[in-house]
């Protein structure tokens, strides 16, 4: 029996031998060496606007670590769906990147994560960020995070289905909308007056415009008042709207993009959109006769729904870092470097360098237009996040529930938070 | 006695164990006695049936990888592909969004470790547990399963923080080491379940001519539970090979990443490049399918096993 | 002791990568974290409360328990039919066994996906063909995805076929090990094919087809990716199981520590699951 173990202990050793083995056999690629010849290296963690995203940041990377040898870029790119669980993920982990450009920040400031934009930008750039967009950056008066890209909402109309449909001009208010969107509706094979995407993707774009359009408001930085007696008429508006079968079947849990695609191939009458959805008919249908013009409210007062993506910096507790930091933040928000970015993504730029570069650029012009009457997120509130998710999972049943049952639910899945 | 003769004697045996009855082993296969053509053409049709059912997603996938990526959201599909856009399978290794060729090599080296290191972690244990009564036997086996029934998604930020506190983060090993450690336990109970099969009465029988413990396991056993193995095998390759909710988190650059974790990168934040989505998927699928091929044949040589003379 | 050196790697192994992450699940269970991931103190089973009170928890509990029960029940019935067809001789035998590998070869999201794409309105083919051949009135199809209950009904078929290769080869795996003079004999004492099938072969699968039920439980338990594909842009909690519920609280309200007191629940239910499958139908027996 003594062979027995012998060859027993062969096994576990062949084992063993294959772990060790495997464990000093891989770096996995061209990883490794993390601050190797004294460099600092930054990690940097974005989300995928599009399929130029990757490249568009390695050409900032290349451009930047060639002025600044001493410093190495490693960048990951994720996509959406993937972006909050990654990044929290490495938190818990002690490994959070150096530079996030994420959506909600107030949570990472109020948990104390983060550098305040003033702490790793220049006076220079930092004076050079339009002010309304910097002060959706603020808790308590200090900006957090750096505004990167902006975006305002308009009106898609497809110009052939309203004519076809005997709609003269394009709707400026709810009754008007509802009009138009019915007898779009009633034109038949398979086309809808109004596109409502109520489901998972962006539930609170939606609902904001309309909660928004009749007067109503998510909070403020203070207190989240979802369940708000004046986002009532926005909520009703929408069941109008649903029950009079001005919109596509299902809008409950209908997502923004796959919608968008149907608008674009013509099949939709109306639907909220934003500057990239230009690009998009340009590239997919440009044969499109369609028109942008302001979201329809319930009085037909001005208003959009603007929304700003953010960079921000985690303090992982490294002088050399913050400085390696700064000097990449003052680098990229270099008209030369920023404005080709944003302009490539599609999106309206923060900067005063930036809007005054892109002024004549005629695709941005009717968005440009109505940014003065944007309203945005309560996202300084550090229960913007939990607030977006209630949205998300939620708001879409509206189309079966009643409107206050809806705003209610949400209110209790926000506070719960 | 000979390694031949001890099989041959397994036959028997086998046949003693399940039904009583002692016959002399016979050349003929269960699944080849006479049949009549109308039976052949009836198991042919019930066959075709199988393949079209089991090819139709893909064939799906398959056709509009070959489409344009407007083609693919076009509100009017048309069931087949108007032009075949062959050149998608080309450009696809050369987007901007991910290093395809790195993540296929990537997933190849991962899943190819990890199934290596599973197999010889999983058959002794297997074995032993099939073979030998021992203290703790149940709760051996029992341990080992309960780790399956953790759910991945919560797991991933424990795993993160522990392969980042070894300095294992964005390497392939851990991801090699996460892998086997979470396909172990299917594997050990597929192939104990083979071992337990096979009459210990072999074994005995081999040990009494003086064979030592693994050349009963290399010599005897393994060629009888080969069918179990190859099920073995193509369990964990292709559980490896699909791996995402780890290797989502520990493996941050592009091109350490495996392929489910590449395909995410076509999905941008309102276009998704679905004709790459979709080409990428069905060349991930042909690496596990020819790997199948390639042992298929000894699942099926396991199916003659009785008839070794 | 003699055991240790033919199990010890695998304890190592598992043990070794497994222990502290399903420790740090039992342990933020108790916690209160942040939402950016925030260890802020012990708060105790408020998490488990929070689970427990949830309004909608029981009903998802009986939902998953559905989903367990039909995908895998209908698993193992097609899978021995099929493992019947694949087991006998036939022109093109090597190359439907192929086929049927196919949806194990391919990652079980892109196959929940391709279904999903068929099945959207407007765009999807499988729409297309029930419009074409009159099942559905309205040109841009039916929303199947869309509501709660045809999105479930569609995502336990995907389960059940992508649940249909590892069966079926495990059970032809174990055909593979029936011996021939058995069957034989069956036939000599006069036996049919039915019941030579239920006295001889099937009770010879069952260490093989109970090895695959078991495993079929806990990875349709734990399963995700199909619900969280075909049912996830379907607002509130009408289609969701235990393992959507873990999703839905990491990834929209971003409590971590809840869905962790959610994973030790579920962890709990399939241990319980499992305990009694093992007593009541002993994979483990021996011959």
């Amino acid at each position: 029996m003594k062979k027995s173990l012998r060859l027993g202990a062969a096994v576990a050793l062949a084992a063993t031998a294959s772990l060790t083995l495997a464990s000093c056999g891989f770096g996995g690629g061209d990883s490794g060496g993390d601050s190797a010849g004294g460099k600092t290296t930054l990690d940097l963690l974005v989300p995928s606007y599009s399929d130029n995203t990757e490249q568009l940041w390695n050409d900032v990377i290349d451009g930047f670590e060639a002025e600044n040898t001493d410093i190495d870029v490693k960048l990951e790119v994720q996509s959406w769906d993937n972006l909050e669980s990654v990044v929290t993920t490495k938190i818990q982990g002690g490994e959070a990147p150096d530079i996030y450009n994420g959506g909600p920040f107030a949570g990472f400031a109020a948990d104390g994560l983060l550098y305040a934009a003033e702490e790793v930008v220049s006076p220079e750039t930092f004076s050079d960020f339009q002010d309304s967009f910097i002060k959706n950056a603020e808790v308590d008066g200090t900006a957090y995070a750096l505004p990167l890209i902006a975006s305002a909402r308009a009106l898609f109309v497809n110009n052939a289905l309203l004519q076809q449909a005997g709609v003269n001009e394009a709707p400026t208010n709810w009754d008007e909308l509802l009009g138009a969107a019915t007898k779009v509706s009633a034109l038949g094979g398979g086309v809808a007056g109004y596109g409502m995407p109520l489901g998972s993707e962006e539930a609170q774009a939606e609902a904001a415009v309309w909660l928004w359009g009749g007067g109503g408001s998510f909070g403020d930085a203070e207190a989240i008042t979802v369940d708000d007696p004046s986002n009532l008429p926005g909520a009703e508006q929408i069941k109008k709207m649903i029950d009079a079968g001005a919109t596509q079947a299902d809008p409950g849990s209908t997502d923004r993009s796959p919608l968008m695609d149907i608008f674009i191939q013509g099949k939709i009458g109306m639907q909220v959109g934003l500057p990239p959805t230009v690009g998009q008919i340009e590239e997919n249908n440009p044969d499109l006769d369609y028109q942008i013009v302001p979201i329809p409210t319930k009085d037909g007062s001005p208003f959009t729904l603007g929304v700003m993506d953010q960079l921000m910096a985690f303090n992982n507790d490294d002088g050399a870092k913050q400085e390696a930091i700064t000097k990449f933040f003052d680098y990229y928000y270099s008209a030369d470097v920023y404005v080709p970015w944003v302009q490539t993504e599609g999106f309206l730029p923060v900067t005063k360098s930036g809007a005054e570069a892109l002024k004549g650029e005629e695709a941005l012009a009717p968005f440009l237009e109505v940014l003065p009457d944007a309203q945005f997120y309560p996202s300084t509130n550090p229960k913007w996040q939990a607030t977006d998710g209630a949205f998300k999972s939620l708001f879409g049943q509206i189309q079966s529930k009643p409107a206050q049952d809806v705003l209610t639910e949400i209110q209790a899945q926000v506070d719960a938070s | 006695m000979t390694v031949t003769e001890t099989r041959a004697m397994l036959a028997q045996g086998g046949d003693r164990g399940a039904s009583g009855h002692a016959t002399a082993p016979r050349k003929r296969r269960y699944t080849e006695d006479q049949v009549s053509l109308g039976r052949v053409v009836l198991r042919t049709l019930a066959g075709l049936v199988v393949l079209v059912v089991f090819i139709l997603p893909y064939l799906i996938m398959f056709f509009g990888s070959v489409k344009t990526k407007a083609q693919i959201r076009s509100v009017d599909p048309t069931y087949f592909p108007t032009e075949w856009h062959w050149e998608n399978y080309l450009n696809m290794w050369s987007t901007p969004e991910t290093p395809l060729p790195q993540n296929m090599v990537s997933t190849i080296v991962i899943s190819v470790f990890a199934t290596l290191l599973v197999l010889a972690v999983a058959l002794p244990a297997a074995y032993y547990t099939a073979r030998f009564r021992f203290p703790f036997r149940m709760v051996f086996l029992f341990l080992v399963i309960v780790t399956q029934m953790l759910q991945p998604a919560v797991l991933t930020s424990g795993l993160f923080r522990q392969f980042a506190a070894l300095g294992m983060i964005d390497t392939w090993s851990a991801m090699i080491f996460i892998n086997a450690a979470f396909n172990l336990s299917f594997a050990v109970w597929i192939m104990h379940s083979f071992f337990a099969g096979i009459p210990k009465e072999v074994d005995e029988a081999a040990q009494i001519d003086g064979a030592g413990r693994l050349t009963v396991l290399f010599r005897i056993n393994l060629p009888l539970v080969w069918p179990g193995i190859v099920t073995a095998i193509v369990f964990t390759f292709v559980a490896c090979w699909n791996e995402f909710a780890a290797s989502l988190v520990i493996l941050s650059t592009a091109g350490n990443q495996p392929m489910s974790v590449a395909l995410t990168k076509f999905v941008g934040q309102y276009e998704t490049s679905w004709h790459y989505v979709f080409g990428v998927s069905i060349v991930a699928i042909i690496p596990v399918v020819v790997l199948f091929m390639l042992i298929e044949k000894r699942l099926v040589g396991g199916l003659t096993a009785g008839s070794v003379k | 002791m003699r055991a240790l050196p033919w199990i010890a790697p695998a304890l190592i192994l598992i043990f070794g990568v497994v222990l502290f992450p399903a420790g740090v699940m039992f342990y933020n269970s108790t916690r209160k974290i942040s939402l950016s991931g925030l260890d802020q103190g012990s708060v105790g089973f408020d998490n488990y409360v929070e689970v427990f009170t949830f309004p909608y928890f029981w009903p998802i509990f009986i939902r998953t328990i559905v989903w367990v029960v039909v995908v895998v029940a209908f698993t193992v019935v097609i899978s021995l039919g099929l493992a019947q067809i694949l087991n006998k001789a036939f022109p093109g035998r090597r190359i439907v066994r192929l086929a049927v590998i196919i949806p194990w070869a391919a990652s079980v999201v892109m196959t929940t996906m391709v279904v999903y794409y068929g099945l959207e309105p407007y765009f999807g083919i499988i729409n297309k063909f029930l419009v074409d051949v009159g099942l559905v009135a309205t040109p841009e199809g039916y929303g199947w995805t869309k509501n709660p209950t045809t999105a479930f009904a569609w995502s336990i078929v995907v389960a059940i076929f992508v649940s249909l290769p590892f069966t079926t080869y495990t059970i032809l795996a174990g055909l593979a090990t029936v011996p021939n003079d058995t069957l034989e004999a069956a036939r000599m004492d006069g036996a049919g094919p039915a019941r030579t099938y239920f006295t001889v072969v099937l009770p010879q699968l069952r260490g093989a087809l109970s090895v695959a039920v078991l495993i079929n439980i806990i990875n349709v338990f734990n399963s995700l990716p199909i619900l969280r594909v075909m049912t996830g842009s379907i607002p509130g909690y009408d289609a969701d199981t235990i393992m959507t519920m873990i999703f839905k609280y990491i990834q929209n309200q971003h409590k971590v520590d809840v869905a962790s007191a959610l994973s030790v629940v579920a962890f709990l239910i399939v241990i319980v699951i499992v305990a009694v499958y093992v007593k009541v139908v002993k994979p483990t027996r021996e011959i």
